[in-house]
């Protein structure tokens, strides 16, 4: 990369209000530094307590999502990797986070993710509720308790958004999973 | 039966079941990378514990400031082991259940749990961080 190059993204990254970016492997350890620095970040960006804290749930869900279901990345000796970006715009703050997914569970997120655009926050909370008393976990690929995208939606002030894409180069097998929070 | 003590991690919180004196304490942050790999043994002792007692007085000392949601899951089996054993062995249980004023996220799941589990004494506390630091 030409320093000019580099400079037009340090720049790119500015004017779209990005905070902090990370792209690479992902795993507990990294989470640990990448969960500390943010804080500090929201420490100097004066963020009220409340604001930080969902902000801090949100990028836990978000790596911790990707690092449970991603497929080890082909391209780069099986490491599970993603991309999180945390930024401020208008007063609010965002969190988007992308990572690869198997193709054939595009289905399956979108069916989960779907719903939630359209529920109101209480009816997100209901729900969330419910999913807590639930003691069948009636979804064989979820590791977890089913209840990280509806804390995701509850903490978000705006309907969370997502992407699937094809993931170039390994169209047949691959998607890259993007999700987007506001806070 | 046997006390159990886990020492707080930046991941995941400090356990301390002090069975002997029924006084259960847990604190700090909870998104351990499995986190039903990190109950797991925790719900065993406490169960193998709540057994073991009838007509007994039990604190529960709730001090998490953060728990991601797998781990929200796991707690709420805690509390729903602490509620039978209060029901069925007449047992008083105290939930003294800490929380950041300005946290809604954790009082508001305190909320629930009170409403879900109603055999608990549940005692909301604010809890100052300014003056704990």
């Amino acid at each position: 990369m030409h320093i000019d190059v580099f400079s037009a993204f340090r720049e790119n990254a500015d004017r779209n209000g990005i905070l902090f970016y990370y792209s690479g492997s992902l795993s507990q350890n990294v989470i640990g530094a990448m969960g500390d620095a943010l804080k500090q970040r929201l420490e100097s960006q004066d963020a009220k307590g409340s604001t930080s804290r969902k902000l801090f749930s949100s990028f836990i869900e978000m790596v911790q999502n990707a690092i449970h279901y991603s497929p080890d990345d082909p391209d780069s000796n099986g490491d599970k990797v993603g991309s999180i970006a945390v930024g401020k715009r208008d007063e609010k703050y965002f969190i988007m986070c992308g990572n690869l997914v198997q193709k054939q569970h595009v289905g399956r997120i979108r069916e989960k993710l779907e719903p939630l655009k359209r529920m109101s926050l209480d009816e997100i909370k209901q729900a969330y509720r419910a999913q807590l008393k639930n003691d069948q976990n009636d979804d064989a690929v979820s590791k977890g308790a089913g209840l990280g995208f509806l804390t995701l939606a509850r903490d978000s002030t705006e309907p969370i958004e997502y992407a699937l894409i094809d993931a170039p180069g390994h169209e047949n097998k691959l998607s890259c999973f993007y999700l987007k929070a506001i806070i | 039966m046997n006390n159990i003590y886990i020492a707080r991690t930046s991941e995941s919180p400090e356990i301390d079941f002090n069975f002997s004196g029924h006084i259960l304490n847990i604190t700090g942050e909870a998104y351990p990378e499995n986190a039903s790999d990190f109950f797991r043994p925790v719900l065993i002792a406490l169960e193998t514990y709540l057994k073991s007692i009838a007509n007994c007085d039990v604190i529960f000392n709730f001090q998490l400031t953060y728990f991601n949601s797998a781990s929200t899951k796991m707690l709420y089996n805690v509390f729903e082991l602490l509620n039978e054993s209060a029901s069925t062995d007449a047992n008083r249980i105290v939930l003294n259940w800490y929380h950041d004023e300005e946290d809604d996220t954790i009082l508001e799941f305190g909320l629930d749990v009170q409403e879900d589990f109603q055999w608990l004494d549940f005692r909301p506390i604010i809890l100052d961080i300014a003056k704990e630091a």
